[in-house]
């Protein structure tokens, strides 16, 4: 490839006569083709780009995706009429499928071997159901319900404004932060991980938290106990209005709060 | 426990047999194999080989073959039957006995009486009554200890035969690290349940044993989803 590129030593005789101002320019360009050459083949061989866009309605748009390896990423995005999925495929011979159902549905599955990382832009209010076997899901801002589950990788959540989220994964850790509907169920578990809840300080919920080797750290969270120990706590913290439910078997439990 | 002791048990141990050790036994070769980076690394080699022979693929003989071990075995049968009835029809079944050399070591002999005296006490001191009680070979590891665990393993049993008979077009790095996932689940589970085993009624320690259940049910149903 690099042997087709206009070399810099070319002579200004060559150069036809309506190009010949521009011939001080040729090495620079010259240059820049380089560049983009050798750009070019730095990224991964094979890698591949998938974009496809669908119109939803805002009130009851629904994504599911379902990837082997990779990344999901999941954000609020600014149309609140249409879902926009980008996806790089890095390797190996993954087949990425996107469908919608006649109710609107958007699915997204991934066949076949090799990573694919997503970057998908939803209304805000829209239900979401997320599955990578191996790679993290990466979820904000926001208001739908949450269904997050990975066999190997963190869940990250954050700014939402949800009344129902489910975040799992076998290996890994997660993390929540948002606010905590007063009607909202909230459930976060991790075989072998630590789960994480940033929570606003003043949030009204009612707490059963879990855990078989680790611990569990209430932060600046002044509760009302039923049963409490190092290893599991049930209490409720304001009026205890929603539901948080927080396991792991291998890992410890944070709660923060935040002003 | 010693190596010679667990390498023994392996075998069983890694087929899933465990069901017939005790749980003392079990706990023994796991505590074993927790200290012991040699008997752990033949256990991996083993769940390798175990695992390689899972993947080889079956051969079924040609009806050509069965044809001739069929005629083979219908020659030799009627060949045997012809001389029996000779036998049998010329002296009974006590000559046919009488025709046959017997001979008893020492300690057959010895073995022999025992277990007549067994039988003998056993018929009038009531061992073997009318209903005995059933022996339980599977120990405690299979009594139910939730009042829905028959429900959930009946549940998890039909998911893992759907996955098992998949797995074979997995990729092998996926397939052992969905094995190890599983195992690690299991093992916990194994614990879970012997701490329950000993305050059936400790409502906490159902709970931890339930969630370990929901989180094998949801693997499965992860691996389930996916088309490799």
């Amino acid at each position: 490839m690099v042997k087709e590129i206009p070399s810099s030593a070319q002579s200004s005789k060559s150069v036809p006569k309506s190009l010949a101002p521009l011939a001080p320019l040729a090495p620079l360009a010259a240059l820049a083709i380089g560049l983009v050459v050798l750009t070019a083949s730095a990224s991964p061989a094979g890698a591949q780009t998938f974009s496809r866009a669908f119109a939803v309605s805002p009130e009851s748009s629904e994504l599911e995706v379902v990837n082997q390896a990779g990344t999901i990423k999941v954000t609020a995005g600014a149309h609140q009429s249409k879902i926009v999925i980008n996806a790089r495929q890095s390797d190996g011979a993954a087949k990425i499928d996107a469908t919608q159902s006649a109710l609107g549905k958007v699915k997204v599955e991934v066949t076949g071997r090799g990573r694919v990382d997503f970057e998908i832009a939803v209304p805000a209010s829209s239900s979401i159901d997320l599955l990578s076997y191996r790679g993290a899901i990466v979820v904000t801002n926001l208001a739908g319900a949450v269904r997050a589950r990975v066999t190997d990788g963190d869940i990250q959540i954050a700014g939402l404004r949800s009344a129902r989220v489910e975040a799992r994964c076998t290996q890994g850790n997660i993390s929540f932060s948002g606010e905590v509907l007063p009607t909202g169920s909230y459930t976060l578990k991790s075989f072998s991980g630590r789960v994480d809840a940033i929570l606003p300080a003043d949030a009204d919920f009612k707490l059963s938290a879990s855990t078989f080797r680790g611990g569990i750290y209430l932060g600046a969270f002044q509760m009302k106990f039923n049963k409490r120990s190092h290893q599991l706590v049930e209490g409720s913290h304001g009026a205890g209005r929603a539901s948080i439910s927080l396991w792991t078997q291998e890992g410890s439990i944070y709660l923060h709060s935040k002003p | 426990m010693e190596c010679r002791a667990v390498v023994s048990s392996l075998s069983d141990y890694l087929d899933g047999r465990n069901i017939w050790m005790s749980d003392d036994e079990v706990e023994q070769i796991e505590t074993h194999l927790t200290n012991c980076p040699a008997c752990r690394n033949l256990k991996l080699e083993f769940s390798e080989i175990k695992n390689a022979a899972c993947e080889l693929p079956l051969h079924t003989p040609s009806s050509a073959l069965w044809t001739r071990i069929s005629k083979a075995m219908e020659s030799e049968i009627s060949t045997e039957n012809g001389s029996v009835r000779e036998t049998q029809s010329a002296s009974g079944w006590w000559n046919w006995l009488n025709s046959h050399r017997y001979t008893f070591s020492l300690p057959q002999l010895a073995a022999a009486g025992a277990l007549a005296v067994i039988l003998i006490f056993g018929r009038f001191s009531g061992i073997f009554g009318a209903n005995p009680a059933p022996l339980n070979l599977k120990g405690a590891q299979s009594a139910l200890l939730l009042p829905e665990e028959d429900e959930i393993k009946a549940d998890l049993e039909r998911r893992l035969y759907v996955v098992n008979s998949r797995k074979a077009q997995w990729d092998s790095q996926i397939r052992a690290d969905f094995e190890q996932r599983l195992n690690m689940i299991d093992e916990s589970l194994k614990l879970c349940r012997y701490k329950l085993e000993g305050d059936p009624k400790d409502a906490d320690q159902q709970d931890r044993v339930r969630a370990l259940y929901d989180e094998k049910r949801k693997l499965l149903e992860d691996v389930e989803r996916l088309k490799w």
